[in-house]
């Protein structure tokens, strides 16, 4: 049982909600702006590949670790790849420590997914030897929740995975912080999450503004133009045509943040 | 001349005691984050603990047989018992509210609860609440008459906010809240606000609301600041 | 492994320190924006999060104490934080320790009495680690508590001590740590001159421990320095300290 939400944060979700009855958003923002966004890759040099991910005041590290797994028996020939996402106590009020709850699983999901439909990381360049394989772990470290995680992780994921290097394997052994190479990636995914307040959809929720969102719908979307994986979330129902649109945004509004990642 | 305090600095050579301090071999040391002028010692932080007498705004949190519990924006519960009452509320009511006994687990019972309808609330440490009301009520005066807007200031950190430019308002107390240790505040807050209706190409007077603003009695304001 | 390889070369550890040398060091106070307070802290290459829930109610109610705050600690490595493989999520039992003795530390130095019926939680996340990430976590602890204006005795800190090679060192890096004959993590209040944590592994003599002793106060003092400017940092910019009140 997670502590309850505060009920003070009903009282400032109605805030919101009377403010964007004018169009107008409680940090002036446009509906369909992000925040202020940055990515510092190479912060935990320990690992094999890492960045720091800031939208606003949320902020999301992630990490990548390499270590020789066995593959799985249907796919003898294949490395492995996992994304795992941790909300950390420190990060909100009722964040608690343990197991992954379906919040902390279904963004998980939802950035590995994007990252392996778009092909993003060529898993059949890890194989070594008969039975043995490089798995590659993402892990996604939820720091400061305000809003919009989504967007943030996909952000922190992807740039952690262009600043990878595959380590050295001799005899079958990785030898830590000694690299073959940059890990290559076929194409960049990154997403767009959208939320919808009375009726009202607008890009890249604040905190007040998460709390206060009906329905989401979170894109996630290549560097060459395809949606590569989609999550409608929360009770609330989009259209067809209202999706599609929104596929088109996603689009344009991921590009300076896939810019951001290659510079 | 200030000097910035840490917890555990010697702040008296004598034993004095006061909210963000403790005693110990006869002399006073800081407990938390301080300023200290002079020979006077303010705290940067800390959260309300409630106290005899204070105008606080509340939340109403749950309904009981007793009463109500109220979130007055502190680690301890304020509660309103069903036998000072003549109306009920809903939870996730706003009230303001005035503390009449406090018991030896700090828990506050609460006294003449008023609703507060259609305002915002904004939340700030409550040990800066000083310095958003200003000596003689000055600062608050000063943001009514620049924003048209309606004002109580509870003691516990929480200010409501009704009417007139609301989000100026808001934006003034956050930034009192945020530089409250900083000389000049009150120039400051006074250019800060000239310079929004500089920019929005207003007057003062000309100000209006976001947002819906039905009557209420003027007189409310005088309690919000005792 | 590579067993040839000297750490101590002509009274200079590998990375060129002295013996008493304390690693760079550098801590930013506030950096998270739900906690009520926050620190990160950055020594040499370790880099640990660190932040301070409450007081606030106590959940599930029936664990609260009518007669002082409780406080809860947790310490945990990220999976990727060490150069090695792909560690495990969430505190193992060495990490559970951990959490353990840095409770202690805050329960003696929290003013729990005067938040009867309330918790305080304390979160260190070591994001990346390289030896003495412990006394790197309540270090950055005791800057949140006093940024979350929770009320102490003192701002306590520490550093790790151990013997490489047969002589006393200070702030040892992870290398010095698994290669070294002597480990202790200490963390001291400098006004009461107390020891707040105190762990130990290896052999050593009562002489080599008093001498550990005061290596420890001394660091504590440098450390001390690091963690009053970025709490002054917090509050006033380098231009805004000099205006006088």
């Amino acid at each position: 049982m997670a502590r309850e939400a505060d009920i003070v944060d009903e009282i400032r979700a109605e805030y919101v909600k009377d403010v964007l009855k004018n169009g107008q958003r409680v940090d002036g923002r446009e509906l369909l702006a992000y925040r202020p966004f940055s990515v510092q890759k190479g912060v935990f040099p320990n690992a094999e590949g890492s960045a720091l991910a800031k939208l606003g005041d949320t902020q999301v590290a992630a990490g990548i670790k390499f270590d020789i797994l066995e593959p799985f028996a249907d796919r003898p020939t294949e490395g492995v790849f996992t994304v795992q996402c941790e909300f950390l106590p420190l990060a909100h009020p009722t964040f608690e420590a343990g197991p992954p709850n379906e919040n902390s699983i279904e963004l998980a999901r939802i950035v590995d997914r994007g990252i392996r439909s778009g092909e993003c990381v060529d898993v059949e360049k890890f194989f070594i030897e008969e039975g043995k394989v490089l798995g590659l772990f993402v892990d996604l470290y939820v720091l400061d929740h305000c809003g919009n995680l989504s967007d943030c992780a996909s952000l922190a994921a992807m740039a952690a995975l262009t600043d990878a290097k595959i380590p050295k394997v001799e005899e079958a052994k990785i030898v830590r912080q000694e690299y073959s190479g940059a890990l290559p990636l076929q194409r960049l995914v990154l997403s767009s999450t959208f939320e919808k307040i009375n009726g009202t959809v607008l890009l890249d929720a604040d905190g007040d503004e998460d709390a206060a969102s009906e329905g989401r719908l979170v894109l996630a979307v290549s560097d060459d133009g395809f949606l590569c994986a989609s999550q409608k979330s929360k009770r609330a129902a989009f259209h067809a045509e209202e999706i599609l649109a929104l596929f088109d945004l996603a689009k344009d509004k991921t590009a300076p943040l896939f810019r951001a990642i290659k510079a | 001349m200030k000097d910035f305090i840490v917890p555990g600095e010697v702040l008296y050579a004598e034993p004095r005691r006061f909210d963000g301090s403790f005693v110990e071999d006869n002399q006073t040391f800081s407990s938390v984050l301080s300023v200290k002028y002079d020979d006077k010692v303010v705290p940067l932080k800390g959260k309300y603990t409630p106290v005899v007498s204070d105008y606080v705004i509340g939340v109403i949190k749950e309904e009981r047989f007793s009463g109500y519990e109220i979130d007055i924006n502190s680690p301890y519960e304020g509660t309103l018992s069903s036998r000072d009452l003549r109306e009920s509320f809903e939870v996730g009511q706003v009230v303001s509210a005035v503390i009449r006994a406090v018991d030896e687990v700090n828990e506050a019972l609460l006294v003449e609860p008023r609703k507060l309808w259609g305002g915002h609330i904004v939340e700030v440490e409550s040990v800066k609440i000083p310095r958003v009301i200003g000596r003689n009520n000055s600062m608050v005066m000063m943001l009514e008459q620049y924003t048209g807007s309606r004002i109580f200031v509870g003691k516990n950190g929480r200010i409501y906010v009704k009417g007139g430019n609301a989000a100026l308002a808001l934006l003034a107390i956050l930034k009192i809240a945020k530089e409250a240790h900083v000389h000049g505040l009150t120039d400051r807050v006074k250019a800060f606000l000239e310079e929004e209706y500089r920019k929005a190409g207003k007057t003062p007077s000309a100000s209006s609301s976001l947002l819906s603003e039905p009557a209420e009695a003027r007189e409310e304001r005088d309690e919000s600041m005792p | 492994m590579e067993k040839e390889k000297k750490l101590i070369v002509d009274g200079k550890r590998a990375d060129g320190r002295g013996m008493e040398d304390l690693r760079p060091l550098s801590i930013k106070a506030g950096v998270l924006k739900r906690a009520d307070g926050s620190a990160l802290i950055e020594w040499g290459r370790n880099k640990v999060l660190a932040a301070a829930y409450g007081p606030r109610e106590v959940f599930p109610k029936h664990l609260s104490n009518v007669h002082k705050a409780i406080i809860n600690c947790r310490y945990a490595m990220a999976p990727f934080s060490s150069i090695e493989e792909h560690g495990r999520s969430g505190p193992n039992r060495r990490a559970i320790e951990i959490g353990k003795v840095a409770k202690h530390v805050f329960e003696n130095i929290v003013l729990t009495k005067q938040f009867p019926k309330t918790q305080i939680d304390i979160s260190m996340e070591v994001l990346q680690s390289d030896g003495g990430t412990r006394v790197a976590g309540i270090t950055a602890a005791s800057v949140a508590l006093a940024d979350a204006g929770i009320p102490m005795k003192d701002l306590v800190q520490g550093v790790s001590l151990g013997r490489v090679e047969g002589q006393l060192v200070a702030d040892l890096d992870k290398y010095e740590d698994n290669q070294g004959e002597a480990d202790v993590p200490l963390i001291v209040s400098l006004r009461s001159r107390e020891i707040l944590l105190f762990q130990q592994d290896g052999m050593l003599t009562k002489e080599e421990l008093a001498r550990m002793f005061e290596m420890g106060f001394k660091g504590a003092e440098a450390v001390r320095a690091v963690q009053v400017q970025a709490l002054k940092d917090r509050y006033y910019g380098p231009h805004e300290l000099n205006e006088d009140g």
